[in-house]
């Protein structure tokens, strides 16, 4: 898989607003929404929080990966969204989480969003490549970064 | 032709009812291994014994085939099938990366034996056989490559049932038999070609056996290299095909054509069909096709044995029985002393030199291969291939018991095992209240890894270990007591980590559903309420 065929600077934001985890998810969905990748809202919605109920999925360093299996996805679909002030998003080292990436794949399979998901790890495993991120302006610059 | 094949079913049916009733005897009554039962079968139903006796007008049931082979062409071909399956999955078992790990121990220990077995084999043929007269005599050289061959089957299997194919002897073991198979079919061409040279009369033509050995190493390396590299891309496009039964008989396909291309060069049909094997061994169906291969195996291998046993002529063997036993004797001092000796070398004590030297006693089906080919073309007589089949059958007999004995007591090791690029290898670990509840998510996984397209198949040995793979991804997962290990390569630890995390999610979901669930003990007692409720 590559993360190039999965992300687009429609689907990146560098100034999320909202202040609370769900409001994060929210903002994060409309992205995807606004690219026409995701057409029932509210269903995704309620997946994506349902997930997070089971399980926080604020990691370490930051950054948090929101993701869900829905109906409403034929294939993955990924974005990403930056907030520099962090959100508490209950994360596994209590540190707020500043760089999000959300995935969202069909109901039958977690492997393609696990693979997209590892790969972006690869990438942000270091604290520079993070910096980059949590500094960058545009959509392109958060891109760039994983070398898209 | 409507008789011939009413024959060949009879002899079909009586040598896979013989050997199997016989094999089942042999592993579970005498504890031996079944390939030893099976040829005994053939032995006592084939033409010399059994099946010389008239049928009413059937007459007899293996009757006297003039040629070379006693049996018919048409149970030969079956027989020969057979060989090509068992090499196929011989192949196939090979563990191609710890094969290249050892094998620069296993070369040494692996060539000392071919050598010193060679040149002891020949060298006794020339000394006691009043005919033969050079080492360079088809029946010299057919006896020396017979010495050679290590049975891969018999000692994996031994070492499994003792637990000790991780054991720095055991991989030693298995690295050498492998490349002793390896060289004992280059051997073999050679010496088919050699033989035929001389048997058409004239005399020996170096650059022709040097062409002969050139070609044989030559198809085998190209073959090797370009198996194994395309294997991996073709079994991806024949997964497409959403079914591993086809994957598995498209494989075998392939092992048949790749069986008679090496025919056509030239070289023995079991070097195509073991190459195929070990080229689809590093594929991540490896243990799908393997399954597969071997279930039909099971109905073709026995023939093949079986027609082996038959091939013994009991009068012929009688006047030989002398030269048999000493042959035999031969034989393990080459394999003992020759693997043994260079064993001490590579960093084993006496002791572990001792192992690896019994370890590579069993001789099996390229032996009998080796001799049948040598019977089929005439180069040895049918008393010489009695007394190849003599020495699989004493060597089978006594490496089991030398070999269980031999790995008693500590490390034949000098130095600790080392682990390859321990750097690049991570173990992440999961503990869990009780080993039932481990051993119910490590299922869980399975299911989870298995519905994403990875395959999963049992390691043998003492800790319960699975290898967990797809493509170039291999993770071993490990269940010791209440705790769950997987250790892979650190660039797919992040995949795992994940598949790990979204496995964890989906047992709480099945916990929480299990808490909601109405009481199992109401459950249970509606069940039984039930039970006599009156109509």
């Amino acid at each position: 898989m590559k993360i190039k065929n999965i992300l687009s600077p429609a689907v990146v934001t560098t100034s999320l607003k909202s202040t609370t985890k769900e409001g994060v998810i929210s903002e994060l969905l409309d992205l995807l929404v606004s690219a026409k990748l995701v057409t029932d809202r509210d269903a995704v919605l309620s997946a994506l929080m349902d997930r997070e109920r089971k399980m926080s999925t604020g990691i370490q360093h930051g950054v948090a990966i929101p993701h869900g299996k829905t109906a409403a996805v034929k294939n993955l679909v990924a974005c990403i969204g930056i907030k520099k002030d962090g959100v508490d998003f209950a994360s596994l080292d209590g540190e707020p989480s500043r760089i999000f990436i959300m995935t969202l794949s069909p109901l039958d399979r977690v492997g393609p969003h696990v693979q997209f998901l590892a790969e972006v790890s690869m990438v942000i495993k270091t604290e520079e490549a993070r910096e980059r991120l949590l500094n960058a302006k545009t959509a392109q610059e958060v891109l760039a970064v994983f070398g898209i | 032709m409507a008789h011939e094949m009413m024959l060949l079913a009879l002899q079909l049916g009586v040598i896979l009812v013989a050997t199997k009733l016989n094999g089942w005897f042999f592993s579970r009554k005498l504890k031996q291994p079944k390939v030893l039962g099976e040829l005994v079968a053939g032995m006592v139903v084939g033409p010399y014994v059994l099946g010389a006796i008239p049928l009413g007008s059937l007459g007899a049931l293996f009757p006297p085939v003039v040629g070379t082979v006693p049996v018919s062409p048409e149970l030969y071909g079956i027989a020969t099938v057979g060989s090509i399956l068992l090499l196929f999955s011989s192949g196939l078992e090979t563990d191609l990366p710890t094969f290249l790990r050892f094998s620069g121990k296993a070369s040494v220990v692996g060539l000392g034996g071919v050598i010193v077995s060679f040149l002891l084999g020949a060298g006794i043929t020339v000394l006691l056989h009043p005919a033969v007269h050079s080492i360079m005599e088809p029946e010299a050289l057919f006896l020396g490559t017979i010495c050679t061959a290590t049975s891969i089957g018999i000692t994996a299997r031994i070492l499994g049932e003792t637990k000790k194919i991780s054991s720095p002897e055991g991989v030693t073991i298995l690295a050498a038999a492998v490349l002793d198979d390896v060289i004992s079919i280059v051997l073999l061409s050679v010496v088919v070609g050699i033989s035929a040279v001389e048997m058409g009369g004239g005399s020996v033509a170096w650059g022709g056996i040097g062409a002969v050995a050139l070609k044989a190493v030559g198809f085998w390396a190209v073959c090797m290299v370009a198996g194994i590299l395309v294997a991996p891309h073709l079994t991806k496009r024949m997964k497409r095909l959403e079914s591993l039964g086809v994957v598995a008989e498209l494989s075998f396909g392939i092992a048949l054509l790749l069986a008679g291309l090496s025919e056509m060069a030239g070289l023995a049909m079991i070097i195509g069909a073991y190459i195929t094997g070990l080229s689809f061994s590093q594929t991540d169906v490896s243990a799908e096709i393997t399954e597969r291969v071997k279930a039909v195996g099971e109905y073709f291998i026995p023939v093949f044995f079986a027609v082996m046993g038959m091939m013994v002529d009991f009068k012929a063997v009688g006047a030989v029985l002398g030269f048999g036993i000493l042959f035999s004797v031969i034989a393990f001092a080459g394999k003992l002393i020759g693997c043994g000796f260079p064993a001490l070398f590579v960093g084993f004590n006496l002791k572990g030199a001792f192992r690896i030297g019994a370890g590579m006693l069993p001789r099996g089906e390229v032996t009998l291969i080796v001799a049948g080919i040598g019977l089929a073309s005439g180069a040895i007589g049918a008393d010489m291939f009695g007394v190849a089949v003599m020495t699989m059958l004493l060597a089978s007999v006594a490496a089991p018991p030398l070999l269980v004995q031999a790995f008693k007591g500590g490390s034949g090791y000098r130095k600790k095992l080392e682990e390859p690029d321990a750097g690049d290898v991570v173990t992440i670990e999961l503990d869990f209240p009780s080993e039932r509840a481990a051993d119910f998510l490590r299922r869980s996984l399975a299911d989870s890894f298995r519905s994403e397209g990875f395959f999963i198949r049992t390691i043998e040995g003492s800790v319960k270990s699975w290898q967990v793979r797809k493509e170039e991804m291999v993770f071993v997962m490990k269940r010791q007591g209440s705790k769950l290990e997987f250790t892979g390569k650190r660039e797919h630890e992040a995949f795992v980590r994940l598949m790990l995390m979204e496995s964890l999610v989906d047992f709480q979901e099945f916990v929480d559903s299990l808490k909601s669930m109405e009481q199992p003990e109401m459950m249970g007692a509606g069940l039984l309420m039930n039970m006599f409720a009156q109509k």
